[in-house]
């Protein structure tokens, strides 16, 4: 009895260690104030940075550390403590209600979204002002981090949307001209088809599915054909033939053409190699897929093709994406000003000086990493085009096979209202139209509005 | 005989009044003054945790701005979630699987190692190993074993044997046995070591016994091994039912609860509520009811498997 009684505990016990992630203090002090005047400029304050590069990146790593010598040098009444902590989902709630975030550090645009609307982050618009960075700022980066109210949260700095990667040798072996990638849904269908029949072992077009990157491209793809997911005001669901067209096309590439290989369960990390390995022809990537195919995953940058994302029913535009930088809820006035300070000097500088591009560009060239990627510049156009004259002898991308992506012009759209869950929520939909030939379009997604539906209004409290 | 015993025993039994001077030279003190550390480390990390637990999952939170009370809310909203019963039946069927197929292979591998005459640490090195590979790594590595298209490793063996090749991961069909072909790879040899120490403890003379009255193999594990191993096996099947359903590392790591949710957890829903949704009161309540439920689990185990015992 008595060892049964142990067996009971260690199954509380066991749960206990789960509620034990989330079990923290649930009191906060809320977000900052929007009163500008509480910083003080000249105050000793000290912070800590986030995403210090690790001791195997020597190069990075000393070239981030110069940074804060030299930012501490500009400002001597800032002291800066770097750290490696970066985004992790699983530890980065609890280290937000403990406090012990550091006061700045990067996040993916689309937990930017969530923190917002979870009024987990402080309003920056003040100590962003004061800092001289708001008016520095791309407006049309600037959109996707306010809230309904126009307050500026997080700063965008690595900004990108969606388009189409693709193999440039594997286009070539099939017979594909690898300087003309598909503009439109129909080219992709035919292109993927092609390389199907020509070139044996090679998924002609992969789309991701799990972790929620399912719902992500599906998005992408309803975006693409004109649809939209969520309404404006994000209370709603919004989905309608756009969506039912995209899920039609993949299950004709799917199921009609066979020209999506056999694994259908991919998520980012996962299709990267697979597309950095040579064994898909196309895959929904944004360009910064290139910074992890060729340094990481090998592949020969000569075969590396990026272009626009494809699209149905006329012009219709591109989901966005990228990586902000994120500040600590619980830090002082002082320190978020000071913090702001950081990010203009540590993302910004080298947009305006050009010994700090130069030094930062050779660093990453040093280390391998790729240098010029495109995206979308946080700052002006011209700005941005200056900036890459000065870093011109160090940029390793091939920007010519980039084309069909830097000329584009499409409309960029917003992510739909709690996108993660949103697209938790579409996971299962895609990967049921690619796993049974007999789905019913139509209703899945109508049992997908309705879960999302459900989050919609749960959110909303 | 026992009543007189109990006649017997009665004065000696009787407790002696309370004295703080006896009790304090007798060393009671000394053992407060040890236990406190390890009983306050307990409370706090323990049962700390746990009520802290219990109390978000009544309350709705960002974990930054202070918390405000939504009473059984967030139980509602977790019951009434369209995706819930199917995490369910999932659970159970894995479970199931796991009970079916999972269960007798470390029983099967301890009295085959058990049997050995000779090499048998070999077998023992051998059937242990894949406890030794972190889970990650071990994930990956099936995930390549796996891999659904002709050239996958496992698609390749059955290819020779004109079989496949098979979807594997990829068909909401066999995503979930292919967790528990993973699962009992991975979990059989550390088991396996469990019951061959409870082997090792029955007495000898019983096989020397059922040998010299001509019993095989096979009487002797149907008639000796089983029955006296009957107390652990008991323990092991809890432990491995509440190991079930707490199933989330695979899943997560395999499928992401793919396809279709085929492979969707119990587990896996809390992971989402809590770190993708960001909603701590989901999570944490979905947490309370399969702790309830795993706690009414054991009781109903224990009294079911107690009238199966000997007495």
């Amino acid at each position: 009895m008595k060892k049964q009684n142990l067996r009971l505990t260690l199954a509380v016990g066991t749960i206990g260690i789960l509620t034990a992630l989330t079990a923290c203090s649930a009191g906060g002090t809320g977000s900052a104030s929007t009163d500008a005047s509480k910083a003080d400029p000249n105050a000793k304050v000290t912070i800590t940075v986030g995403d210090e590069p690790t001791a195997d990146k020597a190069a990075d790593r000393a070239n981030f550390l110069t940074m804060v010598q030299q930012f501490e040098k500009a400002n001597p009444n800032i002291t800066v403590k770097p750290s490696t902590e970066y985004w992790q989902a699983q530890t980065f709630q609890a280290k937000l209600a403990g406090g012990t975030l550091p006061t700045t550090m990067n996040v993916s645009l689309t937990y930017s979204k969530q923190l917002i609307a979870n009024h987990q982050l402080p309003n920056m618009t003040p100590y962003l002002k004061q800092a001289g960075l708001l008016g520095e700022l791309n407006p049309l980066a600037l959109n996707n981090v306010k809230d309904s109210k126009g307050d500026v949260y997080t700063v965008p700095y690595g900004l990108f949307s969606v388009g189409i990667s693709y193999n440039r040798a594997i286009f070539t072996k099939a017979g594909l001209d690898p300087n003309k990638p598909p503009t439109t849904w129909d080219e992709v269908r035919a292109d993927a088809k092609q390389i199907h029949d020509n070139v044996p072992g090679v998924a002609g077009y992969a789309q991701l599915t799990t972790n929620n990157t399912g719902g992500w491209m599906l998005t992408t793809m309803t975006y693409s054909m004109g649809g939209t997911v969520t309404n404006k005001a994000g209370t709603k669901t919004d989905m309608g033939p756009a969506t039912e067209q995209a899920l039609q096309l993949l299950h004709n590439m799917r199921w009609v053409d066979n020209s999506m290989g056999s694994q259908f369960l991919y998520n980012q990390d996962d299709i990267r190699k697979s597309f950095s390995a040579g064994k898909i022809g196309m895959v929904l990537q944004a360009p910064d897929i290139y910074t992890q195919a060729i340094p990481t995953y090998g592949m020969k940058p000569a075969d590396f093709g990026q272009s626009a994302l494809p699209q149905a029913n006329g012009t219709n535009g591109t989901l966005t994406g990228g990586t902000i930088a994120m500040f600590n809820a619980k830090a002082t006035p002082n320190q978020l000003l000071a913090a702001a300070k950081w990010v203009k000097f540590k993302e910004f500088e080298k947009y305006f000086d050009k010994t700090t591009a130069v030094a930062g560009a050779k660093a990453d060239s040093a280390s391998n990493k790729a240098v010029g990627t495109p995206g979308l510049p946080p700052v002006a156009d011209s700005i941005n085009s200056r900036y890459l004259g000065w870093i011109k002898d160090y940029i390793n991308v091939p920007l010519d096979q980039f084309k069909g992506y830097t000329s584009s012009t499409l409309p960029l759209i917003p992510e739909p209202a709690d996108a993660q869950n949103t697209y938790a929520a579409l996971d299962p939909v895609v990967q049921k139209v690619l796993t049974d030939q007999n789905a019913n379009i139509k209703q899945l997604i109508s049992t997908a509005a309705q879960t999302i539906d459900r989050n919609l209004s749960q959110a909303a409290g | 005989m026992s009543k007189t015993l109990a006649i017997e025993l009665r004065p000696t039994s009787r407790r002696k009044p309370f004295n703080v001077v006896r009790w304090y030279q007798s060393g009671g003190f000394t053992a407060v003054l040890f236990a406190v550390p390890i009983v306050l480390i307990f409370l706090y990390f323990t049962w700390g945790p746990i009520v802290q637990g219990v109390v978000l999952s009544v309350q709705r939170t960002n974990l930054v701005s202070a918390a405000s009370w939504v009473g059984l809310k967030n139980f509602e909203f977790v019951l009434t979630d369209p995706g819930l019963p199917q995490a369910a039946l999932n659970t159970g069927y894995y479970a199931l699987l796991g009970l079916v197929f999972g269960f007798p292979v470390p029983i099967l591998i301890a009295v085959f190692i058990n049997e050995l005459r000779k090499y048998d640490w070999m077998y023992n090195l051998l059937a242990y190993l894949p406890a030794v590979v972190p889970p990650v790594a071990g994930i990956l590595l099936w995930k390549f074993f796996y891999d659904p298209s002709g050239e996958g490793i496992f698609n390749t063996m059955l290819g020779w044997f004109g079989v496949g090749p098979l979807p594997w991961l990829n068909s909401e069909a066999m995503a979930m046995p292919s967790l528990v072909l993973y699962t009992t790879w991975a979990g059989a040899g550390a088991t396996a070591i469990i019951y061959l120490a409870a082997i090792g403890g029955i007495s000898s003379e019983l096989y020397e016994a059922a040998e010299i009255d001509g019993a095989g193999i096979w009487s002797r594990l149907w008639h000796i091994t089983i029955p006296q191993l009957r107390n652990i096996i008991f323990i092991m099947m809890l432990l491995q039912l509440i190991g079930t359903f707490q199933l989330f590392t695979e899943p997560f790591l395999f499928t992401g609860g793919g396809p279709n949710n085929a492979t969707q957890t119990i587990m896996l829903k809390i992971y989402n509520y809590a770190f993708i949704n960001g909603d701590y009161g989901a999570a944490t309540a979905l947490s309370v009811l399969l702790a309830i439920f795993l706690c009414l689990l054991s009781v109903v185990y224990h009294f079911v498997t107690k009238r199966w015992s000997p007495s």
